[in-house]
C-alpha cells in the first residue's frame, strides 16, 4: 500500500492520505482485512509528523472506513458503510471545482457550462429531472 | 490564529509547552526587534517558526530560552519563566542554537562524554545510533568538522538526554536533503514507548521540509506576529482573492488577515473563509510557499 504524499500541496496532508483510502477503498483496489502501514511506519517512511498520520487513521476509522484489529492495527474494515449520497457527491466536489475554476478561466458563461456538463451526465445515462 | 490574549498577564499555564505574552525587546536606537508577541503552544505540537532574515526569529527564539531578558512582556516554557528555569526543567529542554555552540577542540565523542556527566537522562546507545543514521563522523574535532557536521553534532547534543521540549534555530540548513529527512525523523523518536511526544520549536527557511512535519506555524514579520495557528486549519481555510480595481469591499470581516493592492490596481485580499463574509468558495487556497510570500509582499 503505497501513499502518495506531497507536503508543497494546498490540502493538508491528513486529507491527502484520508482521500487516497476513500479512493482506493471506493475503486476496490483496497479489499476488506487489507492491512494499512502502522502510523510509526508511514511517518517514518515519508518523514512526517506521526500526529498526522494518526489524525487520518482516526477520522477513517470514525467514518467507518477503516478499523483498528487487535494485534495488527488498521485493516480496511469488513463491512464498508453504505455512502449516501451527499458523501459520493462531497467526493465529486474536488473534480467539479477544478472545471468551475477553468471556466472561469475561459470566461464561459454558468448556463453555457451547465448545459455541456447535462450533455455529458446524458451520455453517462444519467437524465436530469428539472424539466425547465 | 490571531488570538491575541488580553494585555492583563493572564497566570502561568503549565499545561502549555511554551508561552510567551507580549513579549517586546528594543534593539538599538529604540527600533522594536520584537513587538508583543504572544504564543500559545499545547504539548506535543511542531511549531515552525518563520520569517525573512532579521524578522526577529532569533531574539524571539533567545528570549524564549532565557538567554536575552525582554524589555517587557514575559514567556515560559513547560510552566516556567524564562528568566528562572530551574535545573530540574534544564534537563528537559534541548536547545540548538544558530551558530553551533560547540567546543573547537573536542571531539564529537568527547562532547557526548561531557553531555552523559551533564544529564541524568542521557543515553549514550541512543547518541551512537543518531550519530551513525546521521553519518557524523564522531573522532574528529568539532573544528575539523564541515558546517553540516557542526550542525549534526549541535542537534545530536540537543536529543541524547530525550527532552520533553526541543528549540531548534536554523538548525539544518547546512545539511543535504536525505540528512534533512533523517534529522526530521529522529525529532519524534522518544527514549521510551510511552514517553508523551516531544513538542518543537523550529525556525527555518525550509518550508517543504517544515510543511511535513508541523502542526503549528508562526510568520514573524519586523518582530511582530502577522499569523499563529494550527497549520491543518490554515491551509484548509486560507484563501487568497484578487479584485478588480474598485470593486466592493468583499470579503469583509474579522477574518481578513491583509489586503494590498497590485501594481495593476486590483486588490488582493487574504482572508480565513471561517471568518470573513465571504462567497462560499472564493478564493484560492495558498500553500506554505505561496502563504509566506503574500505575507512579506
Amino acid at each position: 500500500m503505497n501513499f502518495d504524499i506531497d507536503p508543497g500541496l494546498a490540502v493538508p496532508i491528513y486529507r491527502q492520505i484520508v482521500e487516497q483510502v476513500r479512493r482506493q477503498v471506493a475503486g476496490g483496489a483496497w479489499r476488506a482485512g487489507d492491512e494499512l502501514p502502522s502510523v510509526r511506519a508511514l511517518a517514518l517512511q515519508h518523514a512526517i509528523n506521526p500526529m498526522t498520520v494518526s489524525k487520518a487513521y482516526s477520522l477513517l476509522e470514525a467514518e467507518g472506513l477503516l478499523e483498528r484489529r487487535r494485534g495488527m492495527g488498521m485493516v480496511v474494515a469488513a463491512v464498508q458503510p453504505a455512502a449516501r449520497p451527499a458523501q459520493k457527491l462531497a467526493l465529486l466536489e474536488p473534480a467539479l471545482q477544478a472545471a468551475a475554476l477553468q471556466a472561469a478561466q475561459l470566461g464561459l458563461d454558468a448556463t453555457a457550462v451547465l448545459q455541456a456538463f447535462k450533455h455529458c451526465l446524458r451520455q453517462q445515462g444519467l437524465e436530469d429531472d428539472d424539466h425547465a | 490564529m490571531h488570538e491575541h490574549t488580553s494585555r492583563t498577564a493572564a497566570p502561568l499555564d503549565a499545561g502549555l509547552a511554551l508561552q510567551a505574552q507580549a513579549l517586546t525587546l528594543k534593539g538599538r536606537r529604540g527600533l522594536p526587534v520584537l513587538d508583543r508577541v504572544d504564543l500559545a503552544l499545547p504539548q506535543g505540537a511542531v511549531l515552525g517558526l518563520v520569517g525573512r532574515n532579521g524578522a526577529g526569529k532569533s531574539s524571539l527564539i533567545r528570549c524564549l530560552v532565557g538567554l536575552t531578558a525582554p524589555d517587557s512582556g514575559m514567556s515560559a516554557l513547560l510552566g516556567e519563566p524564562s528568566l528562572e528555569l530551574s535545573d530540574g526543567l534544564r534537563a528537559r529542554l534541548g536547545y540548538v542554537a544558530q551558530t553551533p555552540d560547540l567546543f573547537d577542540w573536542l571531539s564529537g565523542e568527547q562532547h557526548l562524554e561531557r553531555f552523559a556527566t551533564l544529564y541524568p537522562g542521557y543515553d549514550e546507545r541512543r547518541a551512537l545510533v543518531l550519530a551513525a543514521r546521521l553519518e557524523l563522523p564522531l573522532g574528529i574535532k568539532a573544528a575539523k568538522l564541515s558546517g553540516g557536521d557542526q550542525q549534526k553534532l549541535s542537534v545530536l547534543l540537543a536529543l541524547t538526554h530525550d527532552p520533553d521540549l526541543l528549540i531548534l534555530d536554523e538548525p539544518v540548513a547546512s545539511l543535504d536533503p536525505v540528512s534533512r529527512r533523517d534529522f526530521m525523523r529522529s525529532l519524534f523518536e522518544r527514549g521510551h514507548a510511552d514517553a508523551p511526544p516531544r513538542t518543537v520549536l523550529i525556525s527555518s527557511h525550509l518550508l517543504s521540509d517544515l510543511e511535513r512535519i508541523c502542526t503549528h506555524l508562526a510568520f514573524l514579520r519586523q518582530g511582530r506576529l502577522q499569523l499563529f495557528g494550527e497549520w491543518d486549519a490554515l491551509v484548509e481555510h486560507l484563501r487568497l482573492l484578487d479584485l478588480p480595481a474598485g470593486s466592493s469591499a468583499l470579503p469583509v470581516g474579522a477574518g481578513v488577515l491583509q489586503r494590498r493592492r497590485l501594481d495593476d490596481g486590483r486588490e488582493r485580499v487574504l482572508f480565513d473563509a471561517r471568518l470573513a463574509d465571504a462567497p462560499p468558495a472564493a478564493g484560492r487556497a495558498l500553500s506554505l510557499d505561496a502563504l509566506f510570500e503574500e505575507l512579506n509582499a
